[in-house]
């Protein structure tokens, strides 16, 4: 049992849970400055910046997937913008030999920003009609800052629920070698 | 700059087509993605619902710092409101009254037949672009898809999912939503100037004028099965009256069939009604007030004019019936050629603070 909880997937789904919990719960009720902020998102770019790109990108999708099922939008709309913000985040991070704390945290924010913009434009490609709008620059704004903060949580989260041993964390992003 | 292998690139094609794939088919409505919304739905109510338990008093603390002093201010506007409503409301719940009646004589459904569901919020959307809530009733309770959700002020959204105990309302003011409506103009207001010997007042006059004459009646078996029922003691010049059929003339006399010895007969200049033209609303986002397009404009109907009520309009295939009270014009916007005005509408529920709304079971007679 304990064997089976130890697998990085079913840690994702159990983490991925409790976060869309949170996030249709007290997150949904409680905005900053009138924006939702997207733990999800967070959860998902830290995934990123945590385990590379390319698990950022799996994960991202499996996260976006989850909250997708919970959403009225199209399924598929945001396991696609979650998993390129993973990707995102994972590739950015993979530009720096070191990681210190600020550096994750804008790596985060910034990757957040970027996939705020990028939401409402896929939205309105697949047909989601009133998405982009003015509104989308303070949504990305606060969404990016928020997630800039609770990104240093969130990072050593997602280390843990993708069970990124110590001696992986500290060598060199796998993208250097390909 | 890093480089990707081929498994990776293959791995991330592989998430984009299947994310392609999958909203693809959910667009053109596939029975397995919506079974599987569903089946995820039933698995994570129990999780949301503890959740929900577990932070709701850290939301409560949260929003008495941030919204403390908004409170306060809405607390005492609202007082202020209420003052002023007082008498508007006795009044208007005797024209109701007459409303429902005339509705009810001429065999149309009013809001007062449908069934209703009164349910609780229990969640805002979690996306900052899609207008949704969360309520308390679901499929058990008798909801289906498209059912109209109002509440005390007017129309909220529609319901968009339905699960066994909770549904998915999208709100009024969500870009994907739209209703058709009518557009209840105001009557046209004169300026009338008063001389007097020291002073000069200019006052506006409402033009609209609607004589309600209270007279006993007696009654005598009519044709038809229907009632005759002169009017004595009228102070009405024509003291005919037509019931229970009415006719749409110049002047529109109705007095409903009764068996007490006292009716009131109410008669209402046909041209002085206001005027009505439909169109559609359209939500635009949180941040935009919702438009009225596509109105069909006509000569009687005049000018638009900013205040002008907007209601639904109901009809075979529109999934709310006609009645609910939408909002106010805020703002007209003029367009050239024959693509006609936009309105700016306020809607009459603030849908930032909803706590309890009505789900109409109403479905339209297209689809029942």
């Amino acid at each position: 049992m304990i064997e089976f909880l130890n697998r990085s997937y079913v840690r994702v789904a159990l983490v991925g849970l409790l976060a869309l919990g949170l996030q249709t719960t007290f997150l949904s009720s409680a905005p900053l400055a009138g924006i939702v902020v997207q733990l999800m998102l967070c959860l998902a770019v830290a995934a990123g910046v945590s385990g590379g790109s390319e698990r950022g990108a799996i994960t991202g999708f499996s996260l976006g997937l989850m909250f997708d099922l919970v959403l009225s939008t199209p399924l598929g709309l945001t396991a696609l913008v979650y998993g390129l913000a993973g990707f995102l985040a994972g590739y950015f991070n993979s530009l720096s030999i070191n990681h210190p704390w600020w550096l994750r945290s804008i790596v985060v924010g910034g990757s957040s920003l970027i996939v705020m913009f990028v939401h409402p434009v896929l939205a309105t490609w697949v047909g989601v009609d009133g998405w982009l709008t003015t509104r989308v620059f303070k949504v990305a704004v606060v969404v990016g800052l928020a997630n800039a903060a609770v990104g240093l949580a969130a990072v050593p989260l997602m280390r843990w629920t993708l069970a990124i041993k110590r001696q992986e964390r500290l060598a060199p992003p796998p993208e250097i070698y390909a | 700059m890093p480089r990707y292998s081929v498994s990776r690139r293959r791995a991330l094609a592989l998430l984009t087509l299947t994310s392609i794939l999958l909203i693809t088919l959910d667009l053109q409505g596939n029975a397995v993605v919506d079974g599987v919304r569903k089946v995820f739905g039933a698995v994570f109510a129990p999780i949301q619902d503890s959740t929900r338990v577990i932070t709701r008093p850290i939301e409560n603390a949260w929003r008495g710092i941030t919204g403390y002093d908004e409170l306060t201010k809405e607390n005492e506007r609202l007082q202020d409101a209420i003052d002023q409503q007082e008498g508007a409301f006795i009044a208007a719940l005797a024209t109701v009254r007459d409303a429902q009646e005339l509705l009810a004589l001429n065999g149309i459904d009013n809001l007062a037949d449908i069934s209703s569901i009164t349910a609780q919020v229990v969640g805002e959307g979690p996306s900052n672009f899609a207008q949704t809530i969360e309520i308390n009733q679901g499929s058990n309770d008798g909801l289906r898809v498209g059912m109209p959700v109002v509440n005390a002020a007017g129309l909220v959204g529609k319901v968009t999912e339905v699960f066994a105990d909770r549904a998915i309302v999208m709100l009024a003011t969500d870009a994907s939503y739209a209703v058709p409506v009518q557009v209840i103009n105001l009557p046209e207001e004169e300026t009338t100037t008063t001389m007097s010997t020291s002073t000069t007042t200019t006052s506006t006059t409402s033009t609209t004028t609607t004589s309600t004459t209270v007279a006993p009646m007696f009654e005598s078996p009519g044709v038809g099965g229907s009632t005759s029922t002169p009017v004595v003691g009228s102070t009405s010049p024509a003291p005919t009256t037509a019931a229970p059929s009415t006719s749409i003339a110049s002047v529109l006399t109705v007095a409903p069939p009764t068996t007490t010895p006292a009716r009131t007969t109410t008669t209402v200049d046909i041209n002085d009604l206001p005027a009505t033209e439909t169109g559609a609303l359209r939500g635009r986002g949180a941040d935009r007030a919702p438009i009225v397009e596509f109105i069909d404009q006509s000569s009687r109907f005049g000018e638009i004019r900013v205040g002008a009520v907007i209601i639904t309009a109901g009809g075979s295939k529109s999934l709310a019936p006609r009645g609910i009270v939408v909002g106010r014009v805020v703002k007209v916007v003029e367009r050239s050629g024959t693509s006609g005005a936009v309105l700016e509408v306020r809607l009459s529920a603030r849908l930032t603070s909803l706590n309890f709304v009505r789900v109409l079971l109403y479905q339209p007679a297209a689809s029942r």
